[in-house]
């Protein structure tokens, strides 16, 4: 078992061995579910570990992971984070989930695995195989926006933006976990998330709005309205 | 296209804000949507087609000497393409900060990248780091102020005023009070790190920078030498940028060394810092040491102020605009000094050196006033010449609830080791507006496009680059295309000092007026008035007092056109006016057996001429309150004075507020401000709220904070000395 390698962090680089720092031993635990979908693919460098279900992975790999819906096919390494495999491997780049800090501590690369808020900055690439990931991209688009998204807008909870992606999945997970979460509440829930700007505020104010017109509609989610702008 | 000609027959104004349809009112931002999903796209995410991802690798410590740079086994990674060696052996690291890059590493992809970084061998000798003012001021320290002919580590003594004469009146004041404030070094922290993506291979003439900037138009003739080309030929886009705060003006070491690698291997380079390269070479706040004295006579005047002070800026020179700050005091004397560090310079950031100066004088300002037995509130009326200071302390006490606070001229006392408390503080501020220009074009379809270079940081400039064009003509924001953040288009300011909507948005007002009357011009045959003669209004034009025979629609305007018409705007002195004013309170629960601090609400009020977007306004002032209140509670740059390890590196230690640290807070706009004119306003709202949290532990229970942040390690050393 190794780490995700991160800034910071230096430690001697190996030759690709199938203990190297660059494999990744899949199967311990509660992950044994998952490693039959580590099919091996073309140019995988691949072994079965001598323990019960294990495999390891080694080197380039490549991989399936199912994001926003859809399966993308994705060259990873061992150590490739969530993060990054949406950022830099794949084509077209998911770039809406960002990062600021590389290590958990700001939320921006937050990301939903499986229903449960994550820091893609803190999750390999090889652990969400037959996972569902949902990204910011994944809750709307600019056409058609979820109801948090409508509601960011409307109450002006983003600023520069780069701290929003990730405090828009942390709100639909939030809402989803404590529908009626109170606002000390909404406020723990959101903690794992910084903004500079200092739009926190309008944030709170955001959820509250659509917690209010969920309990109006009686529904769990709805799509935003089509934009309009001007504010009159 | 064709550039319109007829002269124009009145001057553009922003008229009274009960006669606007867009301007004035809560207007979502143009850019939300793209926001809020994740299709806004930074510099960070920029993706080209063979791009190199370019990594730092830096030196530990403040100080070495360099022996050797060891890059063979680097090359020979796989991924590895090109190792710029910036520090060659027999050189020095001097400080912490853009000269403790060793060494860059591109390659294929980020992770390799730092495979490489990881793989290079420095061979140094580590020297006496000298990150501590005390560090800098032994005798025997080594020198680390390197401007050419220094012989000591402590410079730029500026003195005012005679001291003699300032002490005689100390000597006879009613009231006199002291603090020895001790403030760190506060980091910028922008989300998105400084840092470019440089694409070498020209296309339609241009070499293309993306630049996460607060300068796009100033940046083509910054990377001039970088490039080895004529500004002409450098185009910098920003598309969108995750904040700046002062900290980027220019392209820096990495932006350099960005377009070198990019012109040495032909191959686009993305090079954007990492959170510790950011935490030590993007700049920060200085701190300060201020021994600050202030008396008053018996009415609660204040007589005279007494500053000794030190700015820590590092390599920087520090920034602190002194005592008496906002107040009036005839008679002032201080003593000003920069202390030079071996750590990255200072730069300029949301309200250069004056948070600090402010922390100062509301902090003595308070110790005065209990000594005098006077309301907090009296005695800054007392002492502040302006009637809209006066009218905003009302309107922040009235909102903290001032009037029904037990202690307001004498500190309370804990109950149960809990006490409340409420402070205050004020904050001016002088936002420039200079030239700055935007092309407004309307086609024949009907389709508007406003354009200037500005950037957004985040502030709304893009939302009102449309809606001052909608207010103009009558339209809905959503009519108007803005095209900002490219140096190609007419030219705007470098976003420093409030200065961007003082600037800019005259320009677009009067780009749209041009518009307008040009409209007008070629309605004149149409409709049979002159210019001047039409009202524009919900997507109408209408012959002033005119019927429906009289009317046209947007669409059968625009029709009139044969080709795209295109206007330039230009910044009006009379559509911009700079000096504004600000108040905040504070209300506070401390706990004397923990030493925590809990705010529970901030109130904060700010005019600033016509406000263009009241949502964007208050966003603005939300921000301002919470980044002061992140200074004041949980932000402080710590070195290992030792070793000289910057030990706060990232977010885990480097503390700033989060959404469990937000109080209470009531963003008021000041609509008693009835000018018709614009500016900026962001700076001022940075200014009070650590002071006024400052003063409401005070209040709460008579322990007065000076050395920042209010943590409960701080908090409590203050409170033993007091009990």
């Amino acid at each position: 078992m190794t780490e995700p390698q991160s800034e910071g962090e230096t430690r001697p680089v190996q030759t690709a061995s199938a203990l190297s720092r660059r494999s990744f031993l899949k199967g311990a635990g509660g992950a044994a579910a998952a490693s039959g979908v580590l099919a091996a693919r073309a140019g995988a460098a691949q072994e079965t570990a001598e323990s019960k279900g294990a495999t390891t992975v080694s080197g380039a790999t490549e991989i399936e992971l199912t994001v926003n819906g859809q399966v993308r096919q994705v060259t990873v390494e061992p150590r490739t984070t969530l993060l990054s495999a949406l950022r830099d491997r794949m084509e077209p780049a998911l770039t809406g989930t960002k990062l600021v800090c590389d290590m958990g501590s700001c939320g921006a690369c937050t990301v939903v695995v499986d229903g449960k808020p994550a820091y893609s900055c803190l999750t390999l690439a090889v652990q969400c195989q037959g996972k569902a990931v949902t990204t910011v991209e994944g809750f709307g688009s600019p056409e058609a926006m979820s109801d948090v998204q409508d509601a960011f807008c409307e109450k002006d909870g983003l600023m520069c933006g780069f701290c929003t992606p990730g405090f828009i999945v942390a709100t639909h997970a939030a809402l989803d976990r404590k529908p009626d979460a109170t606002l000390d509440e909404l406020k723990y829930e959101l903690s794992g998330n910084f903004c500079r700007c200092g739009t926190y505020p309008h944030i709170f104010d955001a959820a509250q709005a659509v917690q209010a017109s969920r309990a109006r509609s009686g529904e769990s989610q709805t799509s935003g309205d089509s934009q309009k702008e001007g504010g009159r | 296209m064709s550039v319109q000609d007829e002269p124009k027959t009145t001057e553009p104004s922003w008229g009274k804000r009960a006669d606007l349809d867009v301007l004035n009112r809560d207007i979502r931002r143009i850019d939300g949507p793209d926001k809020v999903t994740g299709r806004a796209i930074y510099t960070h995410d920029i993706r080209l087609p063979n791009m190199l991802h370019a990594r730092i690798l830096r030196h530990p410590v403040p100080r070495a000497r360099i022996n050797a740079v060891d890059v063979e086994a680097a090359r020979r990674l796989p991924g590895v393409v090109h190792i710029h060696i910036e520090k060659e052996p027999g050189t020095e690291v001097r400080y912490s900060g853009d000269d403790s890059v060793i060494a860059v590493v591109a390659a294929e992809t980020p992770e390799a990248a730092l495979d490489g970084v990881r793989a290079i061998i420095v061979d140094a000798t580590n020297l006496e780091p000298v990150v501590s003012p005390e560090a800098a001021k032994k005798a025997d320290a080594p020198l680390v102020n390197y401007s050419r002919g220094a012989e000591s580590n402590v410079t730029g003594a500026s003195e005012s005023g005679d001291r003699n004469e300032i002490e005689k009146i100390f000597e006879g004041a009613a009231a006199v009070g002291e603090v020895n404030i001790d403030i760190p070094v506060q980091h910028h922290v922008c989300l998105e790190t400084h840092g470019h993506v440089v694409d070498p291979i020209e296309r339609d003439g241009f070499v293309h920078i993306y630049a996460s900037t607060q300068n796009v138009s100033g940046m083509p003739g910054q990377f001039r030498g970088p490039l080895e080309r004529d500004s002409d030929g450098i185009r910098v886009l920003t598309p969108h940028m995750g904040g700046g705060f002062g900290s980027k003006f220019g392209p820096g070491l990495e932006g350099a060394l960005a377009a070198r690698i990019a012109r040495e291997t032909g191959r686009p380079v993305h090079l954007m810092l990492s959170r510790p390269d950011e935490f030590t070479m993007a700049g920060n706040r200085s701190g300060s040491r201020q021994r600050l004295r202030l008396a008053a006579d018996e009415s609660g005047k204040f007589i005279a102020v007494d500053l000794d002070a030190e700015k820590l800026g590092g390599q920087g020179n520090g920034s602190l605009p002194g005592a008496p700050y906002r107040y009036d005091v005839d008679n002032v004397s201080s003593k000003i000094v920069s202390v030079k560090t071996a750590t990255d310079s200072n730069r300029a950031m949301r309200a250069p050196g004056h948070p600090q100066a402010a922390f100062g004088m509301e902090s003595v300002i308070d110790e005065v006033a209990y000594a005098l037995g006077m309301d907090p509130i009296e005695i800054r009326k007392r002492n502040l010449q302006s009637p809209i200071h006066h009218r905003q302390l009302d309107a922040v006490a009235k909102e903290i609830g001032w009037a029904d606070h037990p202690n307001k001229t004498q500190h309370g006392l804990p109950e149960n080791g809990i006490a409340v408390g409420i402070g205050f503080g004020v904050a001016g501020w002088g936002p420039g507006g200079r030239a700055s220009q935007c092309d407004v074009t309307v086609n024949p379809d009907g389709r508007v496009v406003s354009a200037t270079a500005t950037q957004d940081l985040g502030t709304g400039a893009r939302t009102y680059v449309a809606a001052i064009v909608a207010e103009e003509l009558g339209l809905q924001v959503s009519d108007v295309t803005a095209r900002i953040g490219d140096s190609q288009l007419p030219p705007s300011v470098a976003s420093g000092g409030s200065v961007t909507t003082g600037s800019s948005a005259p320009a677009i007002k009067d780009g749209a007026h041009q518009m307008r009357e040009a409209l007008e011009a070629k309605l004149e045959p149409v409709l049979g008035a002159p210019v001047g003669g039409y009202e524009w209004k919900d997507g109408r034009v209408r012959v002033k007092g005119g019927g429906d025979d009289q009317s046209l629609s947007w669409k059968a305007v625009c029709a009139l056109l044969r080709e795209p018409l295109t206007v330039r705007g230009q910044f009006k002195q009379s559509l911009y006016r700079g000096n504004i004013h600000g108040a905040q309170a504070a209300k506070i629960e401390i706990d004397v057996f923990t030493g925590r601090i809990k705010v529970l609400k901030m109130v904060a009020i700010q005019d600033q001429g016509l406000p263009l977007n009241r949502m964007a306004l208050r966003s603005q002032i939300n921000g301002g309150m919470i980044q002061a209140l992140s200074y004041g509670l949980l932000e402080e740059r710590v070195f290992d004075e030792q070793d000289g390890y910057l030990l706060s590196e990232n977010l885990d230690h480097y503390k700033i507020a989060g959404c469990q640290e937000m109080p209470e807070m009531i963003s008021l706009i000041d609509d008693e401000d009835e000018r018709e004119s614009v500016c900026g306003m962001a700076e001022a709202t940075i200014i009070p709220g650590h002071c006024a949290i400052a003063n409401a532990i005070y209040n709460a229970c008579g322990v007065r904070l000076t050395k920042m942040p209010f943590t409960p390690a701080h908090v409590l050393e203050a409170l033993y000395g007091k009990i």
